[in-house]
């Protein structure tokens, strides 16, 4: 596969990253944080929601120990992720750590939906977890410098990650030969969104899902 | 802010956030993976992605003005070009523009 053509796979997630990053890296000039810790967690951390997460603890003096807790529970999410993805990279190298550090939402995302040869696939999944990365840390550190002097009005450009995940979802529907799972994650999604306590949406919806599709899965996977 | 304190609170982080990462292939590593977490292989990913889209939808505020209108157009929009140009970038770079001129200039 072709360089270009793994860019033009990441251009949703770059959309997405650069605005957000900046977002990100102006909270934590506001914060009196100097911007080269922006790059330090952009590249250590690489967690949208856990580091904002981690600004507001910084901010708040919170302990070392609340830091920890607080940033796995918001991320426990990412452990579904990694069930979906534990088949695909048993076949590759050690290199395959750098790919499970690297997967966030929008990752996993790109990586589950892309369409690639075995051959090629640990290649192209480096390149496109790499990518994504460095968008991330491009994005944070830009909003640290200048997100304050930057006259551009980006202010709703985040929706481009709203419309990967429903172009994706499309994607992986059209795939699906179950389409239960489907129905039954509009309906969590749509309880979460409207009825779950913000900050927990995401991992109480996830958890609800993985616990009715393993509890009916005799009923899901006879009624085709 | 200390700079230790930055440090080793950026230290915790990142370990705690790999950790949620790193779990899953530290339980099923070596072993071939059973019918059942082939099945959740296969199914689960359509509803995380689902999920992820009300997730990011989560902070609309829907019972005041302009109650979600620009959420739900750049949606379906998504939708619509996605289901019918088959084009995911497109439907994503339409989606996005039509949603900024809707909350920058028309939902003020």
């Amino acid at each position: 596969m072709k360089f270009f053509s793994i860019f033009k796979l990441t251009i949703p997630v770059l959309m997405g990253y650069i605005p957000l990053g900046m977002a990100f890296g102006l909270l934590l000039s506001k914060l009196m944080i100097p911007w080269y810790y922006a790059f330090f967690m952009s590249t250590f951390i690489f967690a949208g929601s856990g580091q904002f997460l981690a600004l507001t603890l910084f901010a708040s003096q919170a302990t070392i120990l609340e830091i920890g807790i607080a940033t796995f529970l918001l991320n426990l999410r990412h452990t579904f992720y990694g069930l979906s993805m534990v088949s695909t990279f048993q076949k590759f190298s050690w290199r395959k750590n750098y790919l499970i550090f690297g997967l966030t939402d929008e990752t996993f995302a790109l990586l589950k939906t892309s369409e690639i040869g075995e051959k090629d696939r640990e290649k192209v999944y480096l390149i496109i977890t790499a990518l994504n990365q460095s968008y991330w840390i491009t994005g944070s550190v830009i909003g640290a410098l200048l997100g304050n002097i930057l006259p551009f009005n980006y202010k709703g450009i985040e929706f481009s990650l709203t419309a990967l995940f429903v172009v994706l979802s499309i994607d992986l529907y059209k795939k699906s030969k179950l389409h239960k799972p489907f129905l039954i994650a509009v309906v969590i999604g749509l309880v979460g969104m409207l009825g779950f306590p913000s900050d927990k949406m995401l991992i109480l919806s996830l958890s609800l899902a993985a616990t009715v599709l393993i509890l009916f899965r005799g009923n899901l996977e006879n009624a085709k | 802010m200390q700079s230790s304190y930055l440090i080793a609170g950026i230290i915790i982080a990142a370990i705690a956030t790999y950790l949620t990462r790193v779990i899953p292939f530290v339980f099923f590593a070596k072993r071939e993976p059973s019918p059942l977490i082939r099945y959740i292989e296969w199914n689960m990913p359509l509803m995380i992605m689902v999920i992820l889209v009300f997730y990011a939808l989560k902070d609309v505020k829907w019972n005041e003005y302009p109650f979600g209108i620009a959420e739900i157009i750049g949606v379906l929009i998504a939708i619509f070009i996605h289901v019918k140009f088959n084009n995911a970038l497109l439907s994503i770079i339409i989606s996005t523009i039509t949603y900024m001129f809707l909350i920058q200039k028309v939902f003020i």
